[in-house]
């Protein structure tokens, strides 16, 4: 049986097999495709921020350019990939926060969905338009705890692959499936408390 | 008996709700050709980096070369300064050694005395000579410090 990690080392053989044969350009040419949009995300999902995102996935890919001849394969390239990039995002986390002088960290206070919805919760929830009700819903998954937000919105990003989420945040796939769960939980109870009367019929509302 | 139906159909109008809500952001537009300039410049500064590289090599390479030079010449200065004192030392004492029946004759008794005294006036002289006007030290420098702690 395949693990997530075979199978992300199987799809990347050719990059591998160019960088073998000494030709980090086309390896690089061939990966970019492949992983740009993967990394982009990767950085939304941590920086809850768009714009730094596109600046932090950039950041990242010139890095991987810079380094994949270096690459030695004692891991999968994807983990390699996404190492690199958590990395980025990390240090510019931590400049954020120095920037703001050790403030609360204004994405973490509601992230970059929170502002459009702002005000909305305490209204009547029921009766919203659908694209509201998006609003709303992204509303209270900015407002989970970090590591249950960020492991949710990959998931969905990615499709509903936990072997890539964990992959991706260079965790077990255990524990991705455990903080969705909870993220749900949270989720299913935060719904509860907006007062209202069906939360299935309100989630099912195509209007 | 229906909660857990209940809860599980929740469940699923959660997750199709989610997925719906929280659809994966698109690469901004242009984001291949800025990649594309930032690439090209992060060549540019590699090339950069790698000829400052070099160069600094080449610099350190010039330097060492012209440190073990300059050393070799040093130890071959002192080689021959040494040769030269004992080569004169042997030279003086035999010179003295042929002389001294002449300058017996001449001023007396006294003459080997008078002899060593010289020859330690001059010794002397040279040594503190050679002290004064070492490497890096002048003879003002030696004066200016002599007058500063006098």
């Amino acid at each position: 049986m395949q693990t997530a990690g075979t199978r992300a080392a199987d799809k990347d053989q050719d990059v591998v097999g160019l960088l073998r044969a000494g030709t980090a350009e086309r390896a690089f040419a061939l990966l970019l495709p492949r992983y740009e949009q993967k990394i982009y995300r990767l950085c939304c999902a941590l920086l809850r921020d768009r714009s730094q995102a596109e600046d932090v996935a950039q950041e990242s890919l010139v890095r991987i350019w810079r380094m994949l001849h270096r690459y030695d394969g004692r891991a999968a390239l994807s983990t390699w990939i996404y190492a690199i990039t958590r990395n980025r995002c990390l240090t510019a986390l931590e400049r954020r926060r120095r920037a703001d002088g050790d403030a609360p960290d204004a994405a973490d206070a509601g992230g970059e969905w929170a502002g459009s919805v702002a005000g909305q919760a305490g209204s009547d929830p029921g009766g919203l338009s659908a694209q509201q009700r998006d609003a709303q819903l992204r509303s209270l998954v900015d407002a989970l705890p970090e590591r249950l937000r960020r492991v949710l919105v990959l998931y969905y990003f990615e499709e509903r692959s936990v072997d890539e989420v964990a992959s991706m945040l260079g965790c077990p796939a255990g524990t991705v499936k455990t903080h969705l769960f909870r993220a749900r939980a949270a989720l299913a109870e935060r719904l509860g408390a907006l007062g209202l009367d069906d939360p299935r019929a309100w989630l099912e509302d195509e209007t | 008996m229906s909660r857990e139906p209940s809860d599980a159909a929740l469940a699923r109008a959660l997750d199709a709700a989610l997925a719906h809500a929280l659809v994966a952001p698109e690469l901004p537009a242009g984001f291949d050709a800025r990649l594309q300039r930032a690439l090209t410049r992060a060549a540019a500064d590699e090339v950069d980096e790698i000829t400052l590289r070099q160069l600094r090599q080449k610099l350190e390479q010039e330097q060492g070369e012209r440190l073990a030079a300059l050393q070799a010449g040093y130890l071959r200065l002192r080689r021959r300064t040494l040769a030269v004192l004992i080569t004169g030392a042997f030279a003086a004492g035999a010179a003295a050694a042929v002389a001294m029946p002449w300058l017996t004759n001449q001023i007396g008794p006294s003459a080997p005395l008078l002899m060593s005294a010289i020859g330690a006036a001059v010794g002397l002289a040279v040594a503190f000579g050679s002290w004064i006007v070492r490497p890096g030290v002048s003879l003002q420098a030696y004066a200016a410090t002599r007058a500063h702690h006098d």
